[in-house]
């Protein structure tokens, strides 16, 4: 028994070499959005449910974006939580957080909830194939751990805040007109090609909600 | 030759001044946007400073607008703040709105800070002419008097809102690429042809901003 125990922690501990092959958590693919000139990496801790995310990449701004992405397919109404930290320093407007996006194109229609690395919240979207970001950026006060989430509801699109274990809030909402399936997921970007960021994602849990009532 | 061109001037520097004897305060013009059945209204009350700004129109959204807009030109940074409350009922998604304006087309390109009937804040833009409007709608706090604050710095747009008396709360920025000159002013959208919605606007102030110092973003 003893033997069987150390074997499962000796396959809990070798998840993160396995994650490249396959097991990223809650998600199922990672990859670079927008050919980055630096790669980068997703790395999934089964034992600690944390993701470690390593992108880089000019910037998710303007007409098309750069950076590393991990994700699952979602259609209807859904919900992405999680609690992300960056880890060593870099640019004040590198950016991490939670994506629905259409498609792996680097010009796809988006909706995002992004922490820069100022501790700037942003919801970001861009409406439509090729189109120019938009962008409302929330009062902050600093870096520092952030929980954050995503949520979609038809059209809508609200976003969740909290700094530093406080109480998450609701601060905005959007519209963005995705169709079913989403890409679900984490995103990364160091806002500059020739450097890469990693952020810890922690606490990571997604909600598929029932379709609504009809409404409006 | 150079004589015409005087003349062009002083019609120019005039016009502002004529506007003030249509008695519309801080403004210059007021007018339906959109071409709405009912028609709206602007009213200035010089003893209490406030304007009673009456709409119709099927809203401020889409690829086109329907309201009425009491309005000013105004170049480079300014601020814009006044306190909202609405005087009819109606449709829970009827507008009072601090709008910079590119021009009075129907589909002109705009930002502006909202507030809606349900007590609903949100930004709303339109980026291009006859472009789709953008919305970021920020929690509801239920309808009431609302302080609302709109600030341009270059390209960017920052706001404030306070309910019922509170102090004023920034909420957001965007960027934004409306060009100066631009117009600035005071809107009211019914959200629906059929119906008009009253709004009463007070304590409303413009107030020219110098330009930021150099080397920032």
């Amino acid at each position: 028994m003893l033997i069987f125990r150390e074997l499962l922690i000796v396959c809990v501990l070798s998840a993160p070499v396995f994650a490249q092959s396959g097991s990223l958590g809650a998600f199922t693919d990672s990859a670079d959005v927008g050919n980055p000139a630096r790669k980068g990496s997703t790395e999934f801790n089964a034992a600690t449910g944390q993701y470690r995310i390593t992108g880089s990449g000019a910037n998710i701004w303007e007409k098309q974006d750069q950076f590393q992405f991990v994700w699952r397919e979602m259609s209807g109404n859904f919900a992405l939580t999680a609690t992300m930290e960056f880890l060593g320093k870099g640019e004040d407007h590198r950016k991490a957080g939670i994506m629905f996006r259409q498609s792996l194109d680097a010009a796809s229609p988006y909706g995002d909830i992004v922490i820069h690395g100022n501790g700037m919240p942003g919801l970001q979207w861009r409406g439509n194939q090729g189109e120019i970001t938009n962008a409302f950026d929330l009062p902050f006060d600093g870096p520092g751990k952030y929980k954050i989430k995503l949520v979609r509801n038809g059209i809508g699109i609200t976003t969740w805040i909290a700094k530093d274990g406080g109480e998450l809030k609701e601060t905005a909402r959007t519209e963005v007109r995705l169709q079913n399936p989403v890409l679900v997921g984490l995103a990364v970007c160091s806002h500059k090609a020739d450097a890469s960021d990693t952020v810890v994602f922690s606490d990571v849990s997604i909600d598929q909600f029932a379709p609504p009532a009809a409404k409006k | 030759m150079p004589y015409m061109r005087e003349l062009l001037l002083l019609c120019l520097l005039a016009a502002p001044c004529l506007a003030q004897t249509a008695n519309l305060g801080l403004f210059t013009n007021s007018d339906d946007v959109g071409a709405p059945p009912i028609k709206g209204s602007a009213e200035f009350d010089p003893a209490t400073r406030q304007y009673r700004i009456t709409g119709s129109g099927t809203d401020i959204w889409g690829k086109a607008d329907q309201f009425h807009y009491l309005w000013r030109e105004m170049a480079g940074d300014f601020a814009i703040t006044a306190t909202t409350q609405f005087l009819t009922d109606g449709n829970d998604h009827r507008k009072a709105s601090l709008m910079l304006r590119q021009s009075t087309d129907t589909d002109s390109p705009f930002i502006h800070l909202v507030i809606h009937g349900n007590g609903m804040p949100g930004v709303q833009f339109r980026s291009t002419k006859a472009d789709n409007t953008n919305t970021v709608d920020l929690p509801i706090e239920g309808p009431g008097t609302f302080q609302l604050k709109l600030v341009r710095r270059g390209s960017t747009i920052t706001v404030w809102t306070g309910k019922n008396g509170a102090a004023l709360t920034e909420r957001g920025h965007t960027a934004n690429q409306l060009g100066s000159p631009v117009l600035v002013g005071l809107g009211v959208a019914s959200h629906t042809q059929t119906a008009t919605n009253t709004v009463l606007f007070s304590d409303v102030s413009l107030e020219q901003l110098a330009p930021p110092a150099a080397g920032k973003k």
